[in-house]
């Protein structure tokens, strides 16, 4: 990034902030927040501990100083511009999960595809923090990063306080990690008529269970009515290994049976034991992977990380950092939305061929001097595949 | 609480006030001759701390005399642990406390536990299971996780809790377990008091019992074996290991792994391993530890450091001196060099 470049984008950053939206966090006096400056690029030089005292004051800042990237603390400390953590004092700290390509399995390579792919797992993550656990939709914040994934923000009190061994087994519940298969699949003994052997019944949580037990029972059901419903259910049944005709065929009546299906409903899997454990078991497995959130770990767990300012820019795109309610989060088009600036024609160089998809076009761009709309000059120069000017 | 319990859970806040209120300053409870019983007691609860159990007596029937010794023993027993202050027996006391607090609670009526839990900051409903008719405790998963993750069984994960809108259900001996928990830490994080100069004098004619069986249960448990750690002792590429980080040096992924489960395994702890890695000023803490309790294991088995060979195969055997020769895993070492020193100091006690 030569002068010129850094210039410009400090400029163009300056000109957004003074209208930009900033999305002030709570008890923004006990925050301690960190920049990293235009000026020292290529070199990331991060100034932290400091603190402010008013939106007055931060809105100045930004404007003035215009950081390529903007952070304040996930926690709330008593002095937190003070230059060690001892003396900072910790107090508490917001519960913070972080959702990024690279942590997640199996993420496509194209920018596009990928934000698509993360966006997937924060609706995952999403219900799981309402229906699991509780939250309240005000006390969830999702946060676009501008980068590659979204951070969730929760600031409820109760949960402010816990430690980094207790917010990792708040991530181990959200992955599925340490989860006990045997305890959902189980069998209960039924004293039969007196004197008779007791038999002993295959068992499932039921589906108004709490927890992954009754989301696999709900997700097994799902699963198995729907494949039992289609024309050709005997093929699909059969397609499992060790699966017959005759058992396809008696599982396909089992599930077309509304009172059976609501005795599986219940935990009864009598009707189902016919079937091979494993293929029950691979099931339970899938139902894990399709309602798990890859949340990466360590960002949960650190209760002293600086964490992106919403409203601020990304210095390596340009984007917008977006703050979203749940309802906006659905219809949030990353590449469109996070994108702020305008389509007035910029002359920059390429330095290597780049594809990028935003608001909408699909822009592809060959080494050399070009003209571009400039919230698509910006991503290049922020992304150092180019330099202002001819 | 009637004060006949209070005696039985003398670290409640209750109790405290309860005892503050009677006036016994740490002299009168040391000096009175009326309190000699209680002396006494507080030295067998700590006692029975290390051997067994902290037995208690029967919440009917006790005499008032007795309920009060019963009660100022605990304060006494707190005094001697923490003039002896010795991690170990830190350790074991908290917990024989926390245990045979366990023991009673699950004898006691739900609405008991319930109250007891509002000393700690756990707010539980209670439920009737509609079919078993079992009582059930119903807790914020905050509540839960506070206490549960200390717990090495993989079902008190909370993955494996029927969690509904924040709530856990529990059952009464599961909460029991977990008042437990919180018993055993409020205990330990208490201690040690810090006590006068004067005091600990007078304290010392009941510790010289208390130190014979610390001494004798820390060799039973192999306490002091690999306890403390020796570490002019580590083998050569250890050594190597540790200079590199001090020197700021970044280690191979392999040679870290192999330092650092080298230490858990000779019994220092995540805390202490963390420490050794804080020597950069950007020094990740979180990152280390979590690096570090991974290692440690979070369900309780920690990884074992690789053999010789593997440490050759990967470059990080360094230096190998002579008891390598005859060795084949690090920790093989450092156990040959121990019983070593250990054998020429009882030949130097027998020549003096
Ligand atoms: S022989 Fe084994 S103990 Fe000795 S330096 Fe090599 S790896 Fe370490």
């Amino acid at each position: 990034m030569n002068f010129k470049t850094k210039y410009f984008l400090k400029s163009k950053f300056q000109e957004y902030y003074k209208t930009a939206e900033i999305h002030i966090p709570s008890r923004l006096e006990a925050r301690e927040w960190g920049f990293i400056s235009f000026d020292e690029m290529p070199e990331t030089v991060m100034r932290r501990h400091k603190s402010f005292g008013s939106r007055g004051e931060v809105e100045e800042y930004l404007a003035g100083m215009a950081p390529a990237h903007a952070y304040h603390s996930v926690a709330y400390y008593t002095y937190p511009s003070a230059p060690t953590m001892k003396e900072k004092q910790w107090q508490e700290a917001d519960l913070i999960f972080d959702l990024d390509a690279d942590h997640i399995p199996g993420a496509p390579n194209s920018y596009s595809e990928m934000l698509d792919h993360v966006k997937k797992e924060t609706l995952k993550l999403y219900d799981l923090l309402i229906n699991d656990f509780g939250f309240n939709e005000e006390d969830i914040r999702a946060v676009f990063s501008g980068g590659r994934g979204y951070h969730f923000h929760i600031s409820d009190p109760r949960v402010r306080s816990l430690e980094s061994a207790e917010r990792r087994e708040i991530v181990d519940y959200i992955s599925g990690r340490g989860l006990n298969i045997e305890k959902i699949f189980y069998k209960k003994a039924i004293s039969g008529d007196a004197g008779s052997e007791n038999v002993r019944m295959n068992m499932l949580s039921p589906e108004s269970e709490g927890g992954w037990g009754g989301r696999i029972n709900r997700y097994l059901v799902s699963y198995l009515t729907d494949l039992a419903s289609k024309e050709d259910a005997e093929e699909l049944f059969t397609g499992f290994k060790g699966i017959g005709k005759k058992t396809a065929q008696k599982m396909i009546d089992i599930l077309r049976d509304e009172t059976q299906v609501e005795l599986l409903r219940k935990g009864n899997m009598e009707a189902l034991s016919k079937v091979n454990k494993d293929i029950i078991q691979t099931l339970a497995l899938q139902a894990v992977n399709d309602m798990s959130a890859s949340v990466d770990e360590p960002v949960t767990g650190d209760i002293k990380r600086l964490i992106r300012l919403g409203g601020s820019l990304h210095g390596k795109s340009g984007m917008r950092v977006t703050t979203l309610s749940i309802s906006e989060l659905e219809a949030f088009e990353p590449l469109t939305d996070a994108v702020v600036f305008s389509d007035k024609p910029v002359k920059l160089k390429v330095i290597r061929p780049f594809a990028v998809q935003m608001k909408g076009n699909d822009l592809y761009v060959e080494e050399g001097t070009q003209e571009l709309p400039e919230y698509a000059a910006v991503y290049l120069m922020c992304r150092g595949a180019a330099e202002y000017g001819s | 609480m009637d004060s006949r319990y209070l005696a039985l859970y003398p670290f409640v806040s209750e109790a405290s006030e309860y005892v503050g209120g009677l006036g016994f300053s740490p002299e009168k409870l040391l000096s009175s001759r009326a309190l000699d019983s209680a002396r006494l007691r507080g030295k067998e609860r700590v006692i029975q701390s290390l051997t067994g159990e902290i037995e208690k007596p029967s919440p009917s029937g006790s005499e008032e005399g007795k309920i009060l010794t019963e009660l100022l023993s605990y304060p006494f027993a707190r005094i001697l642990v923490s003039c002896i202050d010795d991690q170990f027996l830190t350790r074991k006391y908290a917990l024989a406390e926390a245990k045979a607090a366990y023991r009673l609670l699950k004898t006691q009526q739900p609405e008991f536990l319930q109250e007891l839990g509002l000393d700690f900051q756990i707010n539980a409903e209670t439920y009737e299971n509609m079919e078993s008719h079992d009582i059930l405790f119903d807790l914020h998963f905050t509540d839960y996780i506070k206490l549960a993750t200390t717990l090495k069984d993989l079902n008190w994960k909370l993955v494996n809790r029927k969690m509904k809108a924040g709530h856990v259900r529990i059952s009464k001996e599961e909460f029991a377990r977990l008042l437990q928990e919180a018993i055993r830490s409020r205990i330990q994080n208490a201690l040690p008091l810090s006590v006068p100069e004067e005091i600990s004098e007078a304290c010392t004619p009941y510790l010289a019992e208390i130190n014979e069986t610390l001494e004798e249960k820390k060799s039973d448990f192999g306490v002091g074996e690999f306890q403390k750690v020796e570490s002019e002792l580590f083998p050569p590429c250890i050594v190597q290991a540790i200079a590199n980080v001090r020197a700021g040096v970044n280690l191979a992924h392999s040679m870290r792994f192999a330092m650092t489960s080298f230490l858990l395994n000779i019994g220092m702890t995540v805390d202490e391993v963390v420490a050794m890695f804080n020597v950069s000023p950007d020094f990740d803490e979180e990152k280390t530890r979590y690096q570090i309790q991974h290692i440690a294991g979070s369900s309780g088995t920690t990884y074992k450091p690789p053999s010789c060979n593997t440490m050759r195969t990967y470059g990080n055997c360094y230096n190998p001196d002579e008891i390598c020769k005859n060795t084949k895993h690090p920790l093989g070492y450092y156990s040959r060099r121990m019983w070593l020193k250990n054998k020429m100091e009882k030949e130097k006690e027998k020549k003096a």
